[in-house]
This record gives structure tokens, sequence and C-alpha cells, in this order.
């Protein structure tokens, strides 16, 4: 009964059937040239598609019309809920956007026709049947994406690794309370996190100040790093690789610069890593010793947005020097370093930091006379001027 | 053209506009009041929404609210009680003036008019009186904390409208006592006084939350 | 077109007051009205300009231009602007303009208070941008989350006063148009006879009227903690983060409703104009916009998926629910095209560029209600492209429609149609160029609110595609602009009714006198006009083979001697 209706609505009256659309005119061409924006941009879309097959070594896809390829375990899932979403979005896509084009031919007022059309305020059955489809085609994906969640949020009882994450303007902190490690991203490209594959991690995330979120692209996951609250979350890794990661909070001046990696290994090498660690934390020396009547100055790391406290420091050239710093931020460390202060023109970076409250004592290589710039290594904004005379 | 095409009286005339016949419901300034008094209350739903998520987030996480040490500052004492009551029984004198008002007695709105703003103003000194002895009897301030931000924050913004309903009154009053208002018009009067009932009501969840439940 | 048989008297002069002093101190709503589009579009070109800004720095990688601090700030701003500055008070000025007309009232319920909101608009936009000659402009976001926002300088207290004094001028504009909704429609004009402009500003009004109360209340708290040592949002003094965005989504979703229901109105006006048709499903376009309006006061949350704070089934199934009532409007939008007459001038084009876009951002919305999949692009491009598609191509979009339509009404002449056709086609490609790109780049995991991105493979290539459709779409300004200006400069040639309209405002002069209207004609339907002038007898649809479901007065024809039926 319904498809009576239906096809009678398309049908043509007869009064409009004989009439045959002129030259193309200004529709057609305006047709002609969205039909090739429209194409232009789906080819941009497409041109870096890739079906998800993982990552190639050394490699990182292209951006597409899917998510970055997955290596987790939830990623999976994830994906597996985007390709549905997908398919039933790119259907409503071309059926709304097909029967729009089709309207403005279709039903297109001709030259010079002024009568008025068929009149209809509505239909009820098209209207509770475009209530009703929806609001089933939701529920469904609704209650896929609580079996998802289901899975996702998961807390194991046994992880194989827990790590610590605190995030602080503008660096990351790795700790891994069972292993004993802790350490603390430098510059740009923040701390390595390695962890085994194929095992349960377990992460928790704390904030030394504003929020911040702990972001790994390639896990298709983020967790936000609040002040106050641990987030926690697990993951298991099912691919040997360097994962990409990234603050995805907006956290200040730095916030585009608060990187660090994830690096998965197969579970032995995983252990030999932290082996390795733990050898090197032991051997580094608590205080580096400068000699005796050395020049010594001192500075305090007020802030990451108050800098120094002094900003400018005199030395002599040529001669060796110890820099005592006292880092009077609370909570988040500091460090000195100097900028083109090696041989060979690199920046000479402070090999231990200064904890919230602490101290730490450097010695920098003698300096040939010049001005240098000194800065905190995990907030480069924090500088100050170095005099060498 | 079948359809008539008729010269409709348009209402453009104050009168026509502002005072509304009796059988077309709620006068128009008056809704106007009641639709701000609306506003109003999503206002102090967003701060005891504050309150009662800071107070929920601290019992989930099995810690004691109000914090520690400051659990006995907030007391029913003598003069937050004696403000509650000033202030529910301004609400009656208001009424009443409204009542009077209505009936067309003039001197009998402005006396009540007269008291409420004592009453009133009375309130707003015992709180003033309140908010001395609480930070120099006990520390206790706007930075005492998420518990003194909260108090402070949710009775200092009441505090505010009830001096804007003291303007609101004070206003009125001096139109009554110009003759201003009457039977029939006495719009100005419907409007405060729904005003200050919102005022009161608010205060009344205030004094309940923040005094007895904590 | 067909006129009317109306003629108000000539307009009534000011007398001796010089035209400053009429500007300044108007309480007309269309003087008003057209206060608030100038003053809009005004705060729409600044905060274009700083969005070329932002594209230009990020066209490639590597900082080119402006330090962090500055990008922080540019970023901040513009967001503020383009929503509280430019599309908040352009909606309100075409709804003060238009709603009064389109009730047969003679001006808003409290003119005086229109006024004063009006004036807030330039105040609070001063406020916000004195910023940049006070030490700087805020700089946390326009969502200014907490603690970071107590860290900002001078900027964010600013900011919090600008949004304070902008806020209120919502609510005020909320009470008149409510006032003026319920209580000054002409007689014969029943809430479901009401254009859906009308609907859709009622809708809009009560959902300001309650949301813009509870930001208030959170810039309250983050003012206090700022400066008064006040323990809100610091978690050191048992404050809460979290608490600050619960407060503000809050009042942000409905804000995000407020900003395109007025837009969905605007093109269910032109719609039926333009096809020659009725509205297909009045009344289910009453119920959607209500249904939009109530749901989008349950779904806050969903912008903080990824606290870990949130309770996620509930948000999730929501945020769902709420493309159910979207959707009835895009079906019925198609349905009322389906089988007109269609006349593509720039209005309609302006809106089946709105439906055709708008659904990409719709559907970008709806992949976030997954809630896994927004654990992935929460707070990347995704989600800038997904509010740029809503925005530009839904609220944008949706006034130039509404400016192309009224604007022979508002000034008496009617706007070119070839440069607004120039005008549409090119800011189509340049809203697909510059924000289709992000998707792709969110879904590679590119965040946001970053100065400067890595040089992974194809981000810069789609950085790059994206600034140049950001020029694009500053490039199509400028024939809008060289329009308005010659065509103001034109004689006032326009009819009364040049749409062949259906609703009140096109019963009166262009532009109508002070007091609006002289007469008005009867009102039996959502469509008094079209019904004078066409017969309420043609209102209804000629007599067509029994179709299934459709009820009786929509598709039989009336008796000639039946009296008109006004249902539907």
């Amino acid at each position: 009964m319904p498809l009576v209706g239906v096809r009678s609505l398309v049908r043509k009256p007869d009064t409009e059937r004989s009439e045959r659309p002129g030259r193309a005119g200004r529709l057609a061409r305006a047709f002609a040239l969205f039909a090739l924006v429209a194409l232009t941009t789906l080819l941009v879309a497409c041109s870096g598609a890739k079906l998800p097959t993982g990552n190639e070594p050394g490699s990182e896809p292209a951006p597409g019309i899917t998510p970055v390829a997955p290596v987790s375990t939830s990623g999976e899932a994830t994906l597996n809920l985007y390709v549905i979403t997908f398919v039933i979005a790119i259907i409503v896509f071309f059926l709304v956007e097909g029967l729009l084009l089709f309207i403005s031919f279709r039903f297109r007022r001709r030259k010079g026709d002024d009568k008025l059309p068929t009149q209809t305020h509505g239909n009820n059955v098209l209207e509770i049947l475009w209530t009703i489809v929806p609001a089933l085609v939701v529920t469904g994906l609704f209650v896929l994406v609580v079996g998802t969640l289901n899975q996702e949020q998961a807390i194991s009882a046994n992880p194989a690794v827990t790590i610590d994450v605190t995030g602080f303007q503008w660096q990351w902190t790795f700790e891994y309370p069972d292993q004993g490690l802790k350490y603390t991203g430098a510059g740009r490209n923040g701390p390595v996190m390695a962890l085994p594959v194929n095992e349960t991690v377990h992460i928790r995330l704390h904030s030394a100040d504003v929020i911040h979120s702990f972001y790994v692209p390639q896990f298709l996951y983020k967790l936000d790093v609040i002040p106050g609250r641990t987030n926690e979350f697990d993951v298991v890794v099912q691919q040997v690789g360097t994962f990409a990661g990234q603050c995805a909070e907006f956290c200040g001046i730095g916030h585009a610069d608060m990187h660090f990696t994830v690096q998965a290994m197969s579970p032995p090498d995983f252990q030999t890593w932290v082996a390795q660690q733990q050898a090197q934390e032991s051997a580094a020396p608590a205080q580096p010793s400068g000699a005796p009547g050395a020049q010594t100055v001192q500075v305090s790391s007020v802030s990451a947005t108050s800098g120094f406290n002094p900003n400018a420091l005199t030395i002599t050239a040529n001669q060796p020097w110890t820099v005592q710093l006292t880092n009077a931020d609370p909570s988040v460390p500091h460090n000195f370093s100097i900028h083109k202060a090696n041989a060979d023109g690199s920046d000479w970076l402070a090999p231990v930091n200064a904890d919230g409250g602490g101290s730490a004592v450097y010695n920098p290589p003698p300096l040939a006379p010049g001005d240098y710039q000194f800065f905190c290594s995990i907030h480069p904004n924090m500088v100050g001027t170095l005099h060498v005379q | 053209m079948t359809a008539d095409s008729q010269a409709l009286p348009v209402p453009h005339t104050e009168e026509d506009a502002h005072e509304g016949h009796p059988a077309q419901g709620v006068n128009t300034a008056l809704l106007g009041m009641l639709l701000f008094i609306g506003s109003e209350v999503m206002f102090f739903a967003g701060l005891f929404g504050a309150y009662f998520n800071t107070r929920a987030t601290a019992l989930g996480l099995g810690q004691p609210w109000p914090p520690q040490g400051l659990d006995t500052v907030i007391e029913p004492g003598i003069v937050p009680i004696a403000a509650t009551i000033i202030l529910i029984l301004s609400s009656g004198t208001m009424q009443w003036g409204l009542w009077r008002i209505r009936k067309g007695d003039r001197t009998g709105m402005n006396r009540a008019l007269a008291l409420t703003l004592i009453m009133g103003i009375t309130f707003l000194l015992l709180q003033a009186y309140d908010y001395l002895s609480l930070v120099s009897d006990h520390g206790f301030g706007i930075n005492s904390g998420i518990y003194g931000s909260l108090f402070f924050t949710m009775t200092g913004f009441h505090g505010a409208h009830v001096f804007g309903g003291v303007v609101g009154i004070s206003v009125i009053l001096l139109r009554g006592l110009n003759g201003q208002f009457s039977a029939k018009h006495h719009i100005a009067v419907e409007a405060v006084s729904a005003y200050w009932h919102f005022v009161d009501i608010v205060w009344i969840g205030l004094f309940t939350t923040l005094y007895f439940l904590k | 077109m067909a006129t009317t048989a109306l003629a108000p008297r000539a307009a009534v002069g000011y007398g001796r007051r010089s035209w400053l002093y009429q500007w300044l101190t108007t309480t007309d709503h269309k003087k008003i009205g057209a206060m608030y589009i100038t003053t809009a579009f005004g705060f729409f070109l600044l905060g274009g300009i700083f969005a070329l800004i932002i594209r230009s720095e990020l066209a490639l990688p590597g900082i080119q231009f402006v330090d962090p601090e500055t990008y922080n700030q540019l970023f901040t701003i513009h967001g503020t602007t383009m929503i509280f500055l430019f599309v908040m008070p352009m909606m309100t000025g075409l709804a003060n303009y238009i709603v009064p007309l389109q009730i047969g009232a003679a001006d808003m319920a409290f003119p005086r208070i229109n006024a004063l909101s009006f004036w807030m608009i330039p105040l609070g936009g001063m406020i916000l941008f004195s910023g940049y000659l006070l030490g700087g402009a805020a700089d946390a976001g326009w969502t200014g989350y907490a603690p970071l926002s107590e860290q900002s300088g001078t900027g964010v207290d600013l900011w919090i006063a600008s949004l304070t004094l902008l806020g209120m001028s919502s609510v005020l504009g909320s009470i008149n148009f409510l006032a003026t909704i319920f209580k000054m429609r002409a007689p014969g004009m029943t809430l479901l006879r009401m254009p859906i402009f009308v609907w859709n500003t009622l809708v809009t009004s009560v959902l300001l009227l309650f949301s813009v109360p509870v930001l208030t209340a959170g810039l309250m708290m983050l003012f206090i903690d700022r400066n008064y040592g006040g323990g809100f949002f610091d978690p050191a003094l048992g404050g809460n983060p979290i608490l600050w965005q619960n407060v503000f989504w809050f009042f942000g979703h409905p804000e995000v409703y407020v900003l395109i229901l007025p837009a969905f109105g605007i093109v269910t006006e032109i719609l039926p104009v333009f096809s020659r048709k009725p509205l297909f499903g009045y009344k289910a376009f009453v119920f959607a916009t209500s249904a939009i309006g109530a749901l989008g006061f349950t779904v806050w949350a969903h912008h903080m998926f990824t606290t870990g704070a949130v309770y996620l089934p509930y948000f999730s199934f929501f945020t769902f629910l709420i493309s159910v009532p979207t959707g009835i409007k895009f079906f019925n939008w198609l349905g009322t095209m389906w089988g007109g007459k269609l006349r593509f001038d720039t209005p309609l084009l302006y809106s089946l560029g709105f439906i055709s876009l708008f659904l990409i951002g719709g559907l970008d919305g709806a992949f976030l209600a997954v809630v896994p999949f927004d654990f992935h692009v929460q707070d990347t491009y995704w989600v800038v492209s997904h509010l740029h598609y809503v925005l530009v191509a839904g609220s944008v979009f949706g006034i130039f429609a509404g400016l192309f339509y009224w604007f022979p009404k508002m000034t008496g002449r009617a706007l070119n149609e070839r440069l607004g056709k120039i005008q549409f086609w090119v800011l189509f490609v340049g809203t697909n160029l510059a924000f289709f790109p992000m998707h792709l780049l969110g879904l590679d995991g590119m965040v946001r609110r970053i100065v400067d991105y890595a040089p992974n493979p194809g981000w810069t290539e789609l950085n790059f595609t994206s600034t140049i459709g950001a020029f694009t779409i500053a490039v199509s300004i400028l024939p809008f602009l060289w329009n308005v200006f010659i065509t103001l400069r034109s004689p006032r040639t326009a009819s009364d009714d040049p749409w062949d309209g259906n609703t009140l405002e096109w019963a009166t002069t262009s532009p109508p006198p002070p007091y609006n209207f002289d007469t008005l004609p009867a009102i039996r339907s959502e469509r008094p006009l079209f019904d004078l002038k066409h017969g309420t007898a043609a209102a209804h649809a000629v007599a067509l083979p029994a179709l299934a479901g459709t009820t009786d007065d929509e598709t039989r024809a009336d008796a000639p001697d039946k009296p008109a039926e006004d249902t539907k």
C-alpha cells in the first residue's frame, strides 16, 4: 500500500512531462562545479586512505579516512566500532545528499511555471518511520558501544607492569615502582616509556599542576591527567615498535611540546631494558664533584613562568665552574642547561634534574668568552643570560 | 482573493501591551519578572550543584564533610536563626502589603512595605555580623579551602540578591508614598513581591543545606 | 511577485533629533536588530582575521609568525569572539527584527531592556579585547578549563567580566523574547500557527534563560579562585577541577544548540517559500525543536568522556538520542522541497548548502557519541572539524541565508543575486577545503590547541590545504561586502513581498514603518499571507488517489463551500 503512495508522488504530473529542460543553464554548470569540488575533496580525503594493515617498522601511515592503525587490543575494538559507525554514516550521507541532489534537479521550477504545486502538509506514516528507524539504529549502535566499553574499561587484578605517569608543565615523569625506576624527560621529545608486548600494563596518571592528557594515537586511546585525581587504565600492546605520544589537553605555552614515546618490546627485551636502567641509576654519581675553590654560581629556579632568579650570571672564561641550583618551585622539577655551550656548538643539557623543592649541583664545561643563554631543558621558555668574560 | 482581510486591532498602546486583560493570563511585566526569577533560580542551582558535587566527591573518597576541623564552624546559632525568622516574616509582611494594595488600601501597603524594608535591612545587618564573627573568631573566610569558598560565595550572592530586593522595595515604597499605586495599577508591587519570595525561598534552601544538612 | 492589498501610511518622521541621537537612544526593535546585525558582523570580520593568523601559523610545521603565548591568546579570543560576539548577537539581531513582525506585534515586550541588551554587546566586546592593552588577552581557551585558567594573567579576569556582561545581555534578551512571544501575538495566531523561526527563537530563549546563569555561577567561582583565594577548582584547597568542567558544560552544551537552532529556524522559513509548498510536518518541527532543547540539557558530560569522572553509558545514550529529532528535521526539510517548484535564489542556495554540509557536522557528532572513538579523537582536530562544520556550514550558512532573505525587508533593497551566488560557491568550496582535512588529521592523532605540530606524513599537506580553505572563506566575504555596499547605495525598489512569502513580515512595507503594521490579514494557519494571496482553499492539496497514512485534511480537496480548516 505505501509503495503505491510513494510511486505516485514520484510520477510526474502530465503537464510537466512534455516539457524538456532547455539548454544546460546555470544550474547544470553549478552542479558540475559542485561535483568537481566534491570529487576533489573526496580524492584529497582518500589519497591517504589505507586499510589498517599494521605498522611497517620505521614508517608511519599517512592520514586516511580510518584512524591510525591501532597497536593495542582495545584499539582494535575501537577501530571495529569506528568501521561500523562509518558504514552507517556513509549510507546516511549518500542517502541525504543523493536525495538533495535529486530534489534540486527533479523539482526545480521550470521557466514561466507559476502554478502552485501540490500543497502537501505532511505524511504521518513517513514521519513516524523516519523517527523510529533512526531511533532503532542509534540504540543498536549504543548497545555495541556499551559492550566495547565494558571490555575496554576492565582493570586487571594482576598487571605485568605498573607505571606511574606524572604530567606537569610541560614534561612527563615515568616511574616504575616495582622496578625502582624513575626518570623525567628532557626537551621536546620527552621520555621513553618501555613496556612489554602482549602483557597487561597498568598505567596510573597523576598531575602536578593543571589538567593534561595522556594520549597515544596508536592506542586509539587517551585519558586525562587531572590534579587531585588518579586516573588509571590497562593496555595490552600487541605490536613491537615505537609509538608517539603527546599531551592532549591544553595546558599552557608548552602544550605543543609535551611529547613522549612508547617503546613496546618483547618481554625478554623489556627485562633486559629494566636491568640496564637499574644499573645506570645505581652507577650515576649522586653529586658531581667540582674542583675545590672552583668558581661557584648560585641560582634558583622559581617557576616555569617566572624563570630563574637571578636571570643574569657572570663567570670567568676558561675556568672550571660549578652551578648550585636551588629549586624554589615546590612541585615541578627544573634543571640548569646552557645553549650552544658544547665544543661542537650543541646545547649542554643538564645530566640530572632538581626535584620540586630540591637542589642539584652541575659542572658545565669551561666556556670561551661571550654571552650564552642558560635555560631549563624541561621548560625551554625559562631562560637567563650567562656572561662569560 | 476570497480570504477576508480585516483591519485587526494591533496592540500598540502601553495599556494593551503591558496591562493586558485579566482573561488573557499573567501580566506581561510580571511575566518578565517571573522569567527573570527563573534565570536566577538557575544561578543558585549552579552554586548548589557545586556544593553537592563537592560534598558527594569528598564523601565518595571517604573524606569528612565538612572538611577536617571545620565541622563546627557553621552552626545554627542565635544570629543565623534570628536572621532566618526575620526574613521569613518579611515575606509575610510583603505579601500582606500586596493583599492590601489589591484592595486599594495604599496606607496599609505602605506600612507593610516599610516593615518589610526594615526587616530586609535587618537581615543584611545580621548576615554582616555573622560574617565578621566567622572571620575574626574562627578565622574562617572565603579562602578557607573549598568549604569556606562555597559558604561565603553562596550566602554572599544571596545577600547581594537581598540587597537588590531591598533596593526594589525602597523604590516601590517611595512610589507608594507618592500615591502611584491603586487597586488596578500596582504591577511593580506584584513583581517585587514575587522577587522577595524567591529570595526568601533561596535562603530557606541555603539555611537548610549549609547549617543543618552540611 | 504578488503584493498585498495592505498599504501602511508613510513612515512618521522623527522630528528634529539628530541621526546619531536617534540611533543611540532608539528602542525600536528594527533599529536595535540592525545594530545587533552590524555589530555582530564586525566581530565576525575581527574573529575571522584571528582565524587567518592561526591558519597562517599552522600552514607549515615549525613556528613562523607567533610565539606560543600569542597563539594561545589567538585561539581563545577567536573562539570567544565568534561564539559570543558574532553568532549569538547576529541571531539575536535577526530575531529582534523579524520575530515581532512575524507575530504581528508592534515591538518587543520590553523595548528599553531590548536596547540595554544590545549596548551590552559592544561593551562586552571592548572588555574582552581590552586585554591586549592591559598585559595580554585571555589565553586559557574559550572553555577556560581550571586550573589552567587560574594561572593566567589579567586577560582571564577580563574574559570573565566580558562573558558575565554578555551573558546578562542574553538572559535579558531571552526574557524579552519569551514575554513577546507569549503575550504579544496578533489575534488568531495560536502557538501552533507561529512561524517556525519564532518557535526556534522561543526554544533558544528557554535554553539561554536556564543555561547562562549556570555559566555565570561558574565564572563567579573562577573569579573568586583567581582573586580571593577561593578553592573551588584547586585540589590543594579541597577543590575539584572537574567541577569547572561540569558547570561550564552544563551551560556549554545548551549553548551549542543556541548557536544552531536559529539557523534551523531560518532555513525552515526559506524552504517553504522557495519551494512554494507548505512546511512538511509543521508539528514535527515543533516537536523536534522542543526535543532538541530538552535533550540539550541532558548531554553535557559528553565533552568530558576522557576525564574518567563521567557515567559514560548515560551520556552516550542521550547524545545518540539527540540525533533523532535532528534527523526528523532533515527529512522534513527534504519533504518540504519534494514535489515543489524550487527557485534557486541565493537564500535557497545557502539553505541547501546548509543542509548538505551541516549533515557532515552532525554525523561527526554522532561518531563522538561512540565513546571509545571519542577516547581517540577528543581534543584532536576531529573535534575542530566537527565544531566548524556545525558552526560555519551550519550557523554561518544559515546566517547568510537569513541575511539574503530578509535584506529586502530590512532595507527596501534586494542584495545582488549574481554576487550572492559567487559568494556562496566560494564559501562552499572554502568551507570544505578548510575543515574537511581536519577529519583526517584528527583520525591520525593531531591534537588541538597546539601552535606547532610534528611534520608527520601528510600533516603538512592537510594543514596547508586547510589554510588555503581558510583564506578562500575570507575571499568569499569580499563579494558580500561589495554587495552590501552597492545595494545600500541603490534606490529602494523592493516591494513588500519580493519572495512571495508566507508569513506576516511580508505583509507590510519594506522596510516597515516604525509601528510595523497598519492592518493585518486574518490569521488562520501558519501561512497567513499565503492564505491571503491564494485563498485558504488553495492551501490544501488537490485531489490525489488515496495515500496510506495521510490524513484527510492534508490531501483531500476541501469541498468549495467547506470552511477552511485550521489544523496542521
